[in-house]
């Protein structure tokens, strides 16, 4: 546990915040019990920039990607109680309330929704304790074959489903599938999953 | 519950991207509230994402938006905000998965099913992408045979059924090529309860069926 516990903490240092030592595992659990508003803030600077980059690659415009940041934020500062600290890591946690609010966006912009699904329960996730190592994740996402690191390209960015995606590549969903699969083998190794 | 058929991993990707639509993202729901084994990878996939989204170069936020932040922060939350729920297995609270217990309450029986075909009952669920039904199977009823034109989730949730991929009991997910053909049979005395997610239209293969398809509304 103890081993497990420095590799997550590494996994969480930018190596030019290393310095700064944070941990954003700890600094959550903190933030519940101590409701400080600056340890919060070192939260916001470090995560508000990276999640707007990320929903401006999704397809969000820059003004909604701020307003999904804010209220991403919002919802962590107000839910840093419910955060269990051995079922996720701080990042993986915070990246989960981005993409679940990024998603009821998107259902509430269609009209025909008579009552909104919640088909992202937390439902107790096994944590995945591994190091994510970014620079070997990049390493395995360029050793792709050209085509699976489109596919890969096209869920996460713009979040398309197989059957468009094989609309948009003019492939069998078969083949969108199991090139996915493929891929998702590799970059697991890489993330520290098993193949 | 022991799974033995589970989404493909290409669907659990996308599950953990979020970008699998509505309809089938329901299904994976369901199924993750009792396999621990696609928790896992959904996990993986989840990590993935934000490897990606920390490779990102960052984008600074608009000037005063810290100080807005920092405001929000003593404002009342309006809307007390739902508790995040835990999806428990089947239990004495109900039968239905606990994902979809929002949605249409604890109990089978307790809905009002509408016959489709003879020894066939369904109760279609909202979704903004895709379909979503619940069908119900008396024992020995086969389905018509059919192919897709997208892609189709299907989840058992009481007794089992058979088809030409093999035999499906309560938890597996059949994660159906679209380019295949299928005819499932519900096998076993008590019937079946299956959790259906389409994103294209099933393609019946007989002239009968094909007649039928509207009442399947798929």
């Amino acid at each position: 546990m103890v081993h497990l516990r420095l590799i997550e903490t590494s996994m969480e240092f930018k190596p030019d915040q290393a310095a700064q030592k944070q941990d954003f595992r700890q600094m959550l659990v903190d933030l519940a019990k101590s409701r400080d508003k600056k340890l919060f803030m070192q939260l916001y600077d470090h995560f508000a920039p990276r999640l707007k980059s990320f929903l401006v690659r999704k397809g969000a415009s820059e003004e909604l990607s701020e307003e999904l940041v804010q209220e991403t934020l919002l919802s962590v500062w107000r839910k840093t109680s419910s955060y269990d600290p051995v079922k996720a890591t701080a990042s993986t946690w915070i990246f989960r309330i981005a993409r679940n609010l990024w998603i009821d966006r998107l259902r509430k912009e269609k009209p025909d929704m008579l009552s909104p699904l919640n088909s992202y329960p937390e439902v107790g996730y096994t944590p995945s304790m591994a190091a994510c190592d970014v620079g070997r994740l990049k390493d395995a996402l360029d050793a792709l074959p050209q085509q699976q690191a489109q596919l890969v390209y096209k869920v996460y960015y713009e979040g398309k489903s197989h059957r468009e995606i094989a609309d948009d590549m003019d492939m069998p969903i078969g083949s969108v599938k199991s090139g996915l699969r493929l891929a998702f083998d590799k970059l697991r190794v890489r993330i520290g999953g098993e193949p | 519950m022991s799974c033995n058929h589970h989404p493909d991993d290409s669907t659990l990707l996308s599950y953990g991207a979020g970008s699998l639509p509505d309809a089938l993202a329901m299904v994976v729901a369901c199924h993750i509230a009792a396999c621990s084994d696609c928790r896992g990878k959904i996990a993986d996939a989840e990590q993935i994402g934000l490897g990606l989204m920390e490779q990102e170069p960052v984008q600074s936020m608009s000037e005063r938006s810290r100080e807005w932040m920092l405001a929000m922060l003593d404002e009342p939350c309006e809307k007390s905000m739902p508790e995040p729920q835990l999806a428990v297995d089947y239990d004495s609270n109900g039968d239905i998965p606990a994902p979809l217990r929002p949605l249409i309450g604890q109990w089978f029986n307790e809905l009002h099913w509408r016959t489709m075909a003879p020894g066939m009952k369904q109760f279609i669920l909202p979704a903004s992408q895709g379909k979503l039904l619940l069908l119900k199977i008396a024992p020995g009823t086969f389905m018509p045979s059919h192919g897709h034109s997208g892609s189709e989730l299907t989840l058992v949730l009481k007794g089992s059924y058979s088809d030409e991929l093999g035999r499906f009991s309560a938890g597996d997910v059949a994660d159906i090529d679209p380019e295949m053909n299928h005819q499932p049979v519900a096998d076993t005395h008590e019937g079946c309860i299956c959790l259906i997610a389409t994103d294209g239209p099933l393609r019946f293969k007989g002239l009968v069926p094909r007649l039928l398809q509207p009442f399947f509304q798929l």
